[in-house]
């Protein structure tokens, strides 16, 4: 379909797959920066809150793998975005050094 | 109301079609479409049968989410103008209409077709498997599929790989395996674990959100992908 392709919706389940990916690829750049430089506070915010956005969803993944319905998918992934957040905020402002 | 329709034909170049349409209380979009047909615009194509949300015919996406336009009420959408158009994943025959063929022939290539098993036929008769019993409770909602293939458009994996079977096969994959009467499930879980087949779904549900019955494939499919796994540690499914 070409010129007269209507919008069509990117869906919950579409972003929370989407995230996730973009989160492992930034990640791979990010790293990179880190290893070069380990005290900029702003790489280390980024890795952080990286890391938490692709862990919090692939828990979400397989927490549907293992057998709760799709039907929840939505709310999880809600609820692995606040926890995402609650952790950064956790780790970065109750950091040890 | 301005209704916005996708239009095409071969031979033709395809555009979006604007129609005015005096919207009524009640009125769903299959309504408007055929006032359009039966008024403005007698070539419009589109398909529809039983007209009360049973048969699924008249699967569309519509302002871009696949719905069945006979239950989708006008007043249920944002205002502003309606956009329809043709499911995504199927060749295109005309206008809005779709050739579900892939259904089939998907279902063909996954085997989700009933292979009579020993236990088909016990005691004569054919096998009764009780309706509160666990093994049919475990497929109750599957079995509701109406093949309108409204999940097949949604899933953006049938879209990237042909290969893949989508949702609506692999869903009434699902049924048989679970079904004792069937003698097919071992030849059917060696195809599964094909890289185009479970693996290929990444479980973003869209099939579940757009299904006018509430199936959820996606669940159909983890399911399957959960036997799959079992099977691969030696372990028997129940």
């Amino acid at each position: 379909m070409g010129s007269a392709e209507a919008w069509r919706d990117t869906k919950t389940g579409m972003w929370a797959w989407l995230l996730q990916r973009v989160a492992a690829v930034g990640l791979l750049a990010v790293i990179a920066l880190h290893l070069k430089n380990p005290f900029l506070r702003t790489v280390q915010a980024a890795l952080l809150g990286l890391v938490l956005l692709h862990g919090v969803l692939g828990i979400r993944s397989i927490v549907m793998d293992v057998g709760l319905s799709a039907r929840w998918h939505r709310l999880l992934f809600l609820l692995a975005l606040l926890a995402g957040v609650a952790a950064f905020a956790l780790f970065w402002y109750w950091r040890w050094y | 109301m301005v209704l916005r329709v996708f239009r095409w034909g071969p031979g033709m170049r395809e555009r979006l079609q604007k129609y005015w349409v005096r919207a009524r209380q009640g009125m769903t979009v299959l309504d408007a479409l055929v006032e359009v047909q039966r008024g403005p615009d007698p070539t419009l194509a589109f398909r529809y049968a039983c007209r009360v949300g049973m048969c699924g015919s008249c699967g569309m996406v519509i302002n871009g989410r696949e719905r069945w336009a006979c239950r989708t009420l006008l007043s249920t959408l944002p205002r502003g103008p309606v956009t329809v158009r043709p499911l995504y994943n199927f060749p295109l025959i005309r206008d809005l209409v779709v050739d579900m063929a892939p259904i089939k022939s998907k279902m063909l290539a996954t085997k989700a077709v009933f292979v009579p098993g020993r236990r088909a036929t016990e005691d004569g008769g054919f096998a009764q498997i009780g309706s509160n019993s666990r093994e049919r409770r475990a497929v109750d909602a599957a079995v509701e599929c109406i093949g309108c293939g409204m999940c097949v458009s949604a899933c953006t994996m049938v879209g990237h790989d042909r290969r893949f079977p989508g949702p609506a096969a692999l869903n009434r994959v699902f049924t048989l395996q679970r079904d004792s009467r069937d003698g097919a499930h071992a030849e059917r879980s060696a195809a599964m674990l094909s890289e185009d087949v479970l693996a290929r779904c990444h479980g973003q549900a869209n099939c579940t959100d757009v299904c006018p019955m509430e199936i959820s494939p996606t669940d159909s499919i983890l399911a399957l992908r959960r036997r799959a796994v079992l099977r691969l540690f030696g372990v028997s499914p129940r």
